[in-house]
């Protein structure tokens, strides 16, 4: 993956809270934030997919992050949300504590992880509430337990 | 920092990204039928008051004349009742609640609910959950269209509108999700 050294490069980013950390994905990730959803139950799924929602005659599986993240406590103004992010050319619910916002950085912004973060924590960006932990979703979702 | 950089290309999105050996979904038996096949859609359409409504035929088992429901005590809409068929109890619902139809007064339920109309129905939906009863006053038959004829909806919540037909110089009719009605 040869990827060309453009520091200033812009980085918009949609931030959410799952526990006591805050992540961040690719804000061109993102498709919708759905403030209430009750999947249907699947048999047979992973112990971390709630089920499914149709959106849009598409079937959406449901992924609690919150069972493949560390755990932790939220602060009390997060309201959980499911945050409908493309991957590839097909879409995944992940159930979040809340939304921490969106904000633009440039890729000079991205300090390595820090010691002891999760696998799929790729560096972080320091923003005005403290630091967001870059989230590569596919890499989370390709380790998670069968 | 090459290795950042390689991680940040992967972060981004990109609609071509590689998302083999992501988690395995099983795929919902009400998957509607990819249109990219060129099939026709088989649309099941039924009328309430007068407004003209359909949903995907496959999600449709049988279709049986209004009888009267079995009442739960304190059932609140869009559930009308139960029925019993064939012994599987079928909840039966009324689809205006959630279309943001008004929805008849009275009972429809129980001893006390009038007898329905005569071109009353109810359509026995295939559910992730097991059969459902679907309340319409009419039933106007299975039509075929062509994919593109399906004006569907930009992303976005579409409040479980799958698409609209505009043919033959009737009223458009509105595809719905049936899963979405019964919620």
């Amino acid at each position: 993956m040869a990827a060309s050294l453009t520091p200033d490069r812009p980085l918009e980013l949609c931030a959410f809270w799952v526990g006591s950390a805050v992540y961040a994905i690719d804000v061109a990730r993102v498709d919708e934030v759905l403030p209430r959803v009750v999947p249907l139950p699947v048999p047979g799924l992973p112990e971390h997919v709630e089920g499914v929602v149709h959106l849009q005659g598409a079937t959406v599986p449901i992924v609690d992050l919150r069972r493949l993240l560390p755990a932790g406590t939220p602060p009390r103004t997060a309201k959980p949300k499911v945050v409908v992010a493309w991957l590839g050319r097909r879409r995944v619910g992940l159930r979040v504590d809340g939304l921490a916002g969106v904000q633009q950085f440039h890729e000079q912004d991205v300090a390595p992880p820090a010691q002891g973060e999760p696998g799929p924590v790729i560096g972080a960006v320091e923003s005005r509430e403290g630091p967001w932990r870059l989230l590569d979703v596919r890499a989370l979702l390709r380790r998670a337990p069968a | 920092m090459g290795s950042l950089e390689a991680a940040l290309a992967a972060f981004r999105y990109h609609p071509e990204e590689d998302v083999g050996g992501l988690i395995e979904l099983p795929q919902s038996p009400l998957e509607p039928e990819p249109a990219a096949r060129g099939e026709d859609v088989q649309l099941l359409a039924f009328a309430l008051g007068s407004d003209e409504y359909a949903v995907p035929l496959t999600t449709v088992t049988e279709i049986l004349r209004a009888r009267r429901l079995t009442e739960i005590p304190r059932a609140r809409p869009p559930l009308l009742g139960i029925l019993n068929l064939r012994g599987t109890i079928t909840p039966v619902y009324d689809p205006c609640v959630r279309l943001g139809r008004p929805t008849e007064p009275g009972p429809r339920a129980g001893p006390d609910a009038p007898p329905a109309a005569r071109p009353v129905r109810i359509l026995v939906l295939r559910t992730l959950l097991g059969p459902a009863g679907l309340w319409v006053d009419r039933v106007r038959g299975v039509q075929r269209v062509r994919p593109e004829h399906l004006e569907r909806p930009p992303s976005g919540p579409t409040g479980g509108v799958m698409g609209v037909i505009r043919q033959g110089g009737g009223a458009p009719r509105t595809v719905v999700d049936p899963e979405w009605l019964l919620r």
